[in-house]
């Protein structure tokens, strides 16, 4: 992996990025060589899209309008990019999807749920389908890797029989079986952001929401969270992930939605963003 | 059974990590336990001694001097036929001197019975107990009206609607107090455990995140709350049951001969309200609280 980091840093050319490591997405599944994937099956394929918002404003109690009819599927399986500057909609668009915010106008429906008809009971159910990675992690700081990873399941009602097994798969997909009984201060950047990733991806989500993920990471670990987020998309997970880095965008050619003043105003696939 | 032994972990968890708060919160809650024991126990005497005082009153009516035998005869047994009338003892003037000398020489004025030699200012009287000594009314205006024969009836109703009326004043003005302070240990409740939250924000934030059902966040801290009144309740049993031996001895010295029922109901009653308070009081504020400061 460092192989690739390296050369991901000094500026891969666009349209070959990981092209010997990371399998294209038109292929997905294969599981990269020497990864720790723990040989979990393919999630089987879905009848409906994971996301798809149609007609969706959001305006909040001060007047601020914060998404303007926004239109947008992604099909189960993609990795998208969220782009835009501060304030633009992003934060609003994650809150939307995870039902920490409702719509003002239009439906949103994620995994086949319509979130405006969803009972405040059934939320809880919803975000166990969906995984959550933030910029700044969001660890337990009194918590070991282990415990952090294993809340997820704990405060969900997981036996414990479940849990163990559940929790060592998911710390061997980010590589972090060896530092479990660490804490979160004895961590990197890196791992840090990996174990917020192994306890969104404990409850085998089929969709993963990353908001600027790499926010707070130097651009060598950076290419790392990108490389573990590209892996989990090809075991099936559905991936999302709201960035400002641009040399990531650039770098790897996905689809690009972006978001300015609470419109989208580009989905491209393989799209490039200007610089915000 | 996760479910309760995740919520228990996490109480006490929080209750320790939030030691000081914990600690004033019980405290306070304990303060108010003792303060309502000390009242249950004190109304609960007064009553005993009420009701012991009300079951030994008796009517008397004192009757004119130099009736005919028979005539007394007949209105005893009037009166004997009464459902309201327990017993009926005839007194006659020379037993009631008696009976002063006698109780006047048991408190130790051994000179007393000559000094009324030949002299007895007394009536001949009627000793009457009732069934229902609180249902005097009746009986006493039926030998009020009898003037030919009797010259005063002595009842002690007044006095016992005086104590009666003691005792709700007692009641009422415990009750006032104890509301006062537990208003005061509610909202002590309350505060810490919105300080409890404030300290697990980040911890709520995550469990939401991840999908954990409300119960899952909530019921932790009302146990929080629902532990400090058990653990009030309980340091409260427990100094009430080091200090019930000289409770009792005060008790007794106070009441005289008068049984006070401080007996096994009346334990299980404190036993059972301090608990009821404690728990009650605690899982109120606590929810009171998750109510107001968990969105």
């Amino acid at each position: 992996m460092s192989d690739a980091v390296s050369r991901a840093v000094a500026g891969p050319p666009p349209g070959t990025p990981w092209s010997d490591q990371a399998p294209a997405p038109e292929a997905p599944g294969q599981p990269q060589p020497g990864a720790p994937t723990p040989g979990q099956p393919l999630l089987p394929p879905e009848q409906h899209d994971s996301v798809r918002l149609a007609g969706v404003s959001k305006t909040y109690g001060t007047g601020k309008e914060a998404l303007i009819d926004v239109d947008l599927v992604i099909p189960e399986g993609d990795f998208v990019f969220l782009v835009g500057p501060s304030g633009a909609g992003k934060s609003t668009l994650t809150k939307l999807l995870v039902r920490d915010e409702k719509a003002t106008a239009g439906s949103v429906a994620v995994a086949g749920h319509d979130l405006g008809r969803m009972k405040k009971k059934e939320v809880p159910l919803l975000r166990r389908k969906i995984g959550i990675v933030f910029q700044d992690f969001r660890l337990l700081p009194r918590k070991t890797v282990y415990e952090n990873v294993a809340f997820a399941l704990e405060v969900t009602g997981t036996s414990k029989r479940l849990m163990e097994p559940a929790v060592e798969r998911a710390l061997a997909l980010v590589g972090l079986t060896e530092q479990a009984r660490q804490r979160p201060s004895q961590l990197s950047g890196g791992e840090m952001q990996r174990t917020a990733i192994a306890r969104a991806m404990v409850h085998d989500p089929r969709l993963i929401i990353a908001d600027e993920p790499t926010g707070n990471l130097d651009p060598l670990i950076s290419w790392e969270i990108i490389q573990l987020l590209l892996r989990i998309n090809e075991m099936g997970t559905t991936v999302l992930m709201a960035t400002h880095d641009a040399e990531v965008v650039t770098a790897l050619r996905r689809r690009v939605v972006a978001l300015e003043d609470g419109r989208v105003v580009r989905d491209e696939v393989g799209g490039y963003h200007r610089e915000y | 059974m996760h479910f309760l032994r995740f919520s228990v972990r996490q109480a006490l968890q929080g209750l320790w990590r939030n030691s000081v708060m914990t600690f004033a919160a019980t405290f306070t809650m304990i303060l108010m336990l003792i303060l309502l024991a000390a009242l249950v126990i004190v109304i609960a005497g007064v009553e005993a001694g009420l009701e012991y005082v009300e079951s030994r009153v008796e009517v008397r009516a004192e009757l004119h001097d130099g009736l005919l035998e028979e005539r007394v005869a007949e209105f005893q047994g009037e009166l004997q036929a009464r459902t309201d009338v327990a017993t009926i003892t005839y007194v006659s003037k020379e037993e009631a001197l008696e009976r002063f000398t006698d109780q006047r020489a048991e408190q130790g004025q051994t000179d007393i019975a000559s000094a009324y030699a030949g002299f007895n200012p007394f009536n001949a009287y009627y000793a009457i107990e009732l069934r229902d000594p609180r249902q005097s009314r009746a009986l006493i205006s039926v030998l009020e009206d009898e003037t030919a024969l009797v010259t005063r009836v002595l009842g002690q109703q007044s006095g016992i609607d005086r104590l009666v009326e003691l005792t709700a004043q007692l009641r009422n003005l415990g009750f006032i107090v104890l509301s006062f302070v537990a208003l005061t240990v509610l909202l002590i409740v309350v505060n810490s455990i919105r300080m409890a939250l404030m300290a697990r924000a980040q911890e709520i934030d995550i469990m939401r995140l991840v999908g954990a059902s409300d119960r899952y966040v909530r019921w932790p801290f009302i146990l929080e709350g629902v532990f400090i009144g058990l653990a009030g309740a309980m340091v409260t049993l427990l100094l009430l049951l080091i200090a019930s031996p000289a409770i009792s001895d005060i008790a007794s010295d106070i009441a005289g001969s008068v049984p006070l029922g401080f007996d096994s109901s009346l334990t299980l009653q404190i036993v059972l309200i301090s608990l009821g308070a404690g728990i009650g009081l605690g899982g109120l504020g606590a929810w009171i609280s998750v109510r107001t400061y968990l969105r």
